[in-house]
């Protein structure tokens, strides 16, 4: 368990750019402060997150791949996020299917005025993942 | 290919990143990226010097892309950008790394927090690699408005672009314009007559050389984007030819089919053949196609064999027309929050409880009682009257969460208005607060108070039915923490005002959003208040929240100048992010063409081909493409897999 | 039941009157029992067409290696190509329509039921012969013949089909220019994704331990890609070897090419691999079965697309190949679709 909590889970943060990569800036704006684990790539829309996105993350080395995007509805090209959660869907599915920890992979809908939201998002992800311990199962071998 | 020459600028922000991110350490490691060039640290980049220091970096390294680390894209991105242009190299080689909002804000812990902001730095260094250099794109403009929604809010907006110079289109559903502000009696807080004020304006707009008047109309499909939409727009047959029409009324005196009279809320009746409102414009009748008996001499024919001026027309077809618009405005108001949802205040069928509309057209002068308060079941004038405020706002259990926001100024007047006509009659308004907010509309409320002695009951009404010829009204008054019981006449409901019917279709219609209540949503709460979400397409009126007439016409004259602000433009600059097909790679499936939300790509020849005027550069063609085909320009597939990468490392 | 000598008229016909330019059918193979894949093109062969057990391919298959070689010899298709398709494999036709792989009047399909039964699966035959080599497989009722050696030997059909076919429920092909036998859509002898359910009661580490063994076996002979209809791309996004390098191919276009994988086969890639191709035939896959029986190291590939299909059925309401003209999986959406996972 020591050895646990030493471990710091890598996680890449797919964050469309105009909800929760704002709602990221809110958290910062607000100075809410959570684990430093998580890289931003702010892509223009979760539509356009590529499910190959999700596994070449887990390939390269990621502990956990977290999406977020505008809520339904919200969706800045108005369709973009019904896409992305019925490929994401998808995606979560298979990698369960093959017995991939379910709490590596989450999405979240993140608007720009829920700061303190994106802040519990990545605070809860990292917690759960430290749990799980480094993710080896899709990971490259010359990454371990 | 020449080895590329990145410069990363790593700003401290004062402390506000220095603080919590060794800047050293981050300029170091970006120092050691083999497409940097330079690097430099600086207190404030987007300082004068700062950004001067830039300028000259560039110049100096023959550098050919910048990074910039620092705070939020959303606050400098356009400052560096422009700082690039100026040095010479194309704006869209610059990038900004944010490493304050998203890093040396939220982790106090030095260590973590620079080890995430190099992550982030490197992995936009290894974006800006592959960033191409490109023009934003120049798309002409249409030099016409369409305006949807004929009422108060749509005939300003109609008639500030007109008077601009620029030609408009006015698209009302029903068959004449006026909307809702057309069925008030009187208005708060000046209590002058709705119509007088109205009835000038409706026949500006139907007299304007510049704006095309299509009632009985409804948008049907919209495409294009903002400065070139195609729209279009399905009118339905009148029957009646409105040029030839003399509205002598021939045709309703013989017309055997009554149906109720929506324009009155169903507290009169009118027949197959009718004209909504006697001062309506367009001045014509109008032929119930619904309620008529078959628009054929042989069923019926009535109206036709009367009619001198020969306006009638069985064969009159509907049509559509495609309008090329630059702008729109959406005016598409409100209706109010169905009483049938709240059986505990009747649920809309107790008789003598009317909603706030229908009280409007019984004290109007030209309502079916000629402005004399009677009630609906025996016509008697009501001795005792209970107005009800937030039926339905303010509930977030059970109805709508908000505030409508008039109700408190309308149930007022409506208090006042009502000892106008009935000196000896008696009011009492349940409330839960009083919310006059506005010029002279606190005095207006306590005139009513106490000028007219209005009883104002703090509290909610629990229950109400008939009994012996009245309305038994249960309701607790918290002031006293009494339970309050009233015999009423007759009751009115300030019922919650919803967009009206039909906004769902026409968000839709036109891919804008709607927010959480169902009104149309601005771009913005604060700052972009008339704007919605996509580019070229404005909100006026009740559609976008509930709001008075002031607030209507203030923010119809404002999405009017935004709309003549933009048709002024002879061009208009579009990001040239979108998406790019590389033919060798597309097979022509089709998938691209399904997924895009604006119909931007096509096939054509068995390829895909992006309409680069309708293009949002969204990227959902790019994830659903199963060959990579089809990528966003400085956001593709190839830079995420090396942005993947550098987090990673 | 179908008659062979139906099947044969037909093609023949077709042939002699120019109303195909090929007949692509099955013929008894070089090896024990199976039949292989033939594309006839004069109506003296039409003789040579069987139709039996062990008619597995799925010959939509061909349909695709068709285009690509008339595209490469730059030819135009003129009259068109006749299939014999079983339900599935008309299925795969209707989803190549849909992409707009090739037009509708290019291709005639021939279709054939599968009846109560559906095809052999050899493995489990295997278990049944104590060693002895089938040399032919006939359809007889529910029961399939097969002849060995030592005689005739009688099985039922349920007991050596395989599981695909166990599971199907539409094996009467629906789009069809021309059908022979019994439409018994409909039909259930097992539920349908009954091995998968089989797999999926398993806990998440028992199923990982088996896909890592799985996984490990992988080779990554793109055998199964090799006899997918729908794997008709040129370039294998996941297959770096599979980017064509002429003189005419440009640095940009080589530097835009990505290796999402390396080409060792590591179980990682492996994965990445075999769950790339699972995503993108999401919506796409038909149950034809045919990557399974094709993998050399037996990796039940089938289970991976089955579960996208066994999901898009549930979740989205979708079926691929149902109809011409219909939404895409993965390019369209439901305002109701699954959304309680998302925070």
């Amino acid at each position: 368990m020591s050895e646990q909590q030493d471990y710091e889970p890598r996680v890449v943060a797919f964050l469309c750019k105009w909800c929760s990569s704002a709602g990221s800036d809110l958290a910062g704006v607000s100075r809410i402060q959570y684990p430093a684990n998580a890289t931003p790539i702010t892509v223009p829309c979760t539509g356009a997150i590529s499910p190959m996105y999700i596994l070449s993350a887990f390939n390269k080395g990621a502990d956990g791949v977290l999406v977020s995007g505008c809520h339904i509805g919200d969706c800045h090209y108005l369709e973009g996020n019904y896409l992305a959660r019925r490929k994401m869907y998808l995606i979560m599915k298979l990698l369960e299917f093959i017995g991939v920890e379910q709490n590596r992979f989450r999405m979240s809908w993140v608007s720009a005025a829920e700061g303190a939201k994106f802040a519990q998002v990545i605070t809860d992800f990292v917690g759960d993942l430290q749990q799980l311990g480094p993710q080896d199962k899709l990971k490259r071998a010359e990454n371990k | 290919m020449s080895k590329k020459r990145t410069g990363v600028f790593v700003c401290h922000c004062g402390t506000n990143i220095a603080a919590t991110v060794d800047v050293a350490k981050v300029a170091r490691e970006m120092a050691a990226e083999n497409t940097v060039a330079f690097t430099q640290e600086y207190v404030y980049m987007c300082s004068e010097p700062g950004q001067e220091s830039v300028v000259q970096a560039i110049k100096d390294n023959k550098l050919d892309s910048i990074v910039v680390t620092c705070c939020s894209p959303n606050l400098h991105e356009k400052t560096f950008r422009d700082n690039a242009q100026r040095a010479g190299i194309n704006n869209f080689t610059c990038e900004i790394a944010n490493i304050r909002e998203q890093c040396s804000w939220v982790h106090a812990d030095k260590a973590k927090g620079t080890e995430k902001a190099i992550k982030i730095s490197r992995s936009v260094v290894r974006r800006v690699n592959r960033n191409q250099p490109m023009d934003a794109i120049a798309v002409s403009v249409t030099r016409r408005a369409m305006v949807i929604g004929g009422g108060i809010a749509g005939i300003q907006a109609a008639l500030d672009i007109a008077n601009a110079g620029i030609e408009v289109i006015l698209v009302e559903k029903q068959a004449t314009i006026g909307g809702r502000m057309l069925q008030l009696s009187e208005t708060f807080p000046t209590l002058d007559c709705s119509q007088c004020v109205l009835s000038p304006k409706m026949v500006e707009v139907k007299r304007h050389p510049k704006v095309k008047l299509m009632t009985y109309s409804e948008v049907q499909e919209v495409s294009g984007s903002v400065g070139n939409f195609r729209v279009k727009v399905h009118k339905r047959s009148t029957f009646v030819d409105p040029d030839k029409c003399k509205i002598c009324d021939h045709c309703t005196e013989v017309c055997p089919v009554v149906v109720p009279n929506e324009y009155e809320l169903g507290l009169t009746a009118r027949r197959a053949i009718y004209i909504p409102y006697a001062q309506a414009i367009p001045a014509s009748f109008t032929l119930d196609e619904d309620a008529c008996l078959g628009l054929n001499p042989i069923r019926c024919g009535k109206c036709k064999d009367v009619c001198e001026a020969g306006a009638i027309d069985y064969d009159m077809r509907p049509q559509t027309v495609t309008e090329d618009v630059g702008a729109i405005v959406v005016a598409t108001g409100f209706d109010l929050y169905g009483p049938e949802n709240m059986p505990e205040l009747g649920g809309g069928r107790v008789e003598d409880v009317l909603d706030g509309l229908q009280f409007e057209r019984l004290i109007s002068a030209s309502g079916a009682t000629k402005g004399h308060i009677l009630r609906p079941s025996d016509h008697k004038e009501p001795k005792e009257v209970v107005f009800i405020q937030c039926a339905g706002s303010r509930d977030p259990a059970k109805h709508c969460a908000y505030c409508s926001k008039i109700c408190c100024m309308y149930t007022a007047k409506h208090a006042r208005l009502y000892k106008k006509h009935v000196p000896d009659g008696r009011a009492y308004v349940f409330y839960i607060d009083i919310r006059s907010g506005g010029k002279g509309y606190e005095e207006f409320v306590q005139r009513t108070m106490e000028d007219d002695d209005t009883l104002y009951l703090r509290g909610r009404v629990s229950k109400l039915y008939r009994k012996d010829g009245k309305v038994r009204v249960h309701g607790t008054d918290t002031l006293t923490g009494q339970n309050v019981e009233i015999d009423a006449d007759m009751v009115v409901l300030a019922l919650a005002m919803t967009p009206s019917k039909g906004t769902a279709e026409i968000a839709k219609t036109l891919k804008i959003g709607r927010d959480k209540d169902g009104f149309l949503a601005e771009a913005h709460p604060k700052l972009r208040p008339v704007e919605s979400v996509t580019g070229g397409i404005y909100l006026a009126g009740a559609a976008q929240a509930p709001k008075d007439i002031p607030e209507t016409v203030a923010q119809a004259g404002a999405a009017a100048s935004k709309v003549i602000a933009l048709l002024s433009q002879a061009t208009l600059s579009r990001s040239p992010l979108i998406a790019k097909v590389r033919p060798s790679h597309c097979t022509g499936c089709g998938m691209c063409v399904e997924a895009c939300p604006f119909f931007a790509i096509r096939l054509e020849n068995g390829k895909a081909i992006v309409n680069e005027a309708l293009c949002e550069g969204c990227g959902s063609c790019s994830a659903t493409c199963l060959r990579a085909a089809i990528d966003v320009k400085n956001v593709t597939q190839m830079q995420i897999h090396e942005m993947i990468e550098a987090c990673l490392a | 039941m179908i008659k062979l000598q139906d099947i044969r008229d037909t093609a023949r016909d077709m042939l002699a009157k120019g109303e195909a330019r090929a007949v692509i059918g099955y013929r008894r193979g070089s090896r024990g029992m199976l039949a292989e894949p033939a594309f006839l093109t004069r109506p003296e062969e039409a003789d040579e067409l069987v139709w039996d057990p062990t008619c597995f391919h799925n010959l939509s298959l061909y349909l695709v290696h068709d285009r690509k070689h008339l595209a490469h010899a730059r030819k135009t298709a003129g009259a068109p190509v006749a299939v014999i398709a079983k339900g599935c494999d008309a299925r795969s036709i209707v989803v190549l329509l849909q992409e707009h792989y090739f037009q509708r009047e290019d291709v005639y399909i021939i279709g054939v039921s599968c009846e109560g039964t559906g095809v052999v699966d050899e493995r489990k035959l295997a278990g049944h012969l104590n060693g002895a080599q089938a040399i032919s497989a006939a359809f007889d009722g529910d029961d399939f013949v097969f002849t060995t050696a030592e005689g005739e030997k009688r099985l039922p059909a349920r007991e050596v089909m395989a599981d695909r076919c166990l599971e199907c429920c539409s094996p009467f092909p629906k789009e069809h220019n021309l059908a022979f036998g019994e439409d018994k859509t409909g039909r259930q002898l097992e539920a349908p994704f009954a091995a998968l359910d089989r797999f999926e009661a398993q806990g998440a580490g028992e199923r990982w331990d088996n896909w890592a063994r799985h996984f490990d076996r992988c080779i990554r002979c793109f055998a199964c890609r090799s006899v997918c209809p729908m794997c008709y791309c040129d370039e294998c996004v996941v297959d770096s070897i599979t980017f064509p390098v002429t003189t005419a191919t440009t640095a940009e276009e080589k530097a835009s090419r990505i290796r999402w994988i390396e080409r060792s086969a590591a179980r990682s890639e492996n994965i990445t691999y075999l769950m790339t191709r699972a995503m993108h035939l999401a919506g796409r896959c038909t149950d034809c079965g045919e990557c399974d029986r094709a993998c050399p190291v037996n990796v039940p590939i089938r289970l991976l697309n089955n579960k996208m299909e066994k999901e898009a059925r549930e979740q989205f309401g979708f079926e691929p190949g149902a109809s011409i003209g219909g939404p895409s999986l993965v390019a369209s959406f439901l305002d109701n679709d699954p959304g309680n996972f998302i925070r």
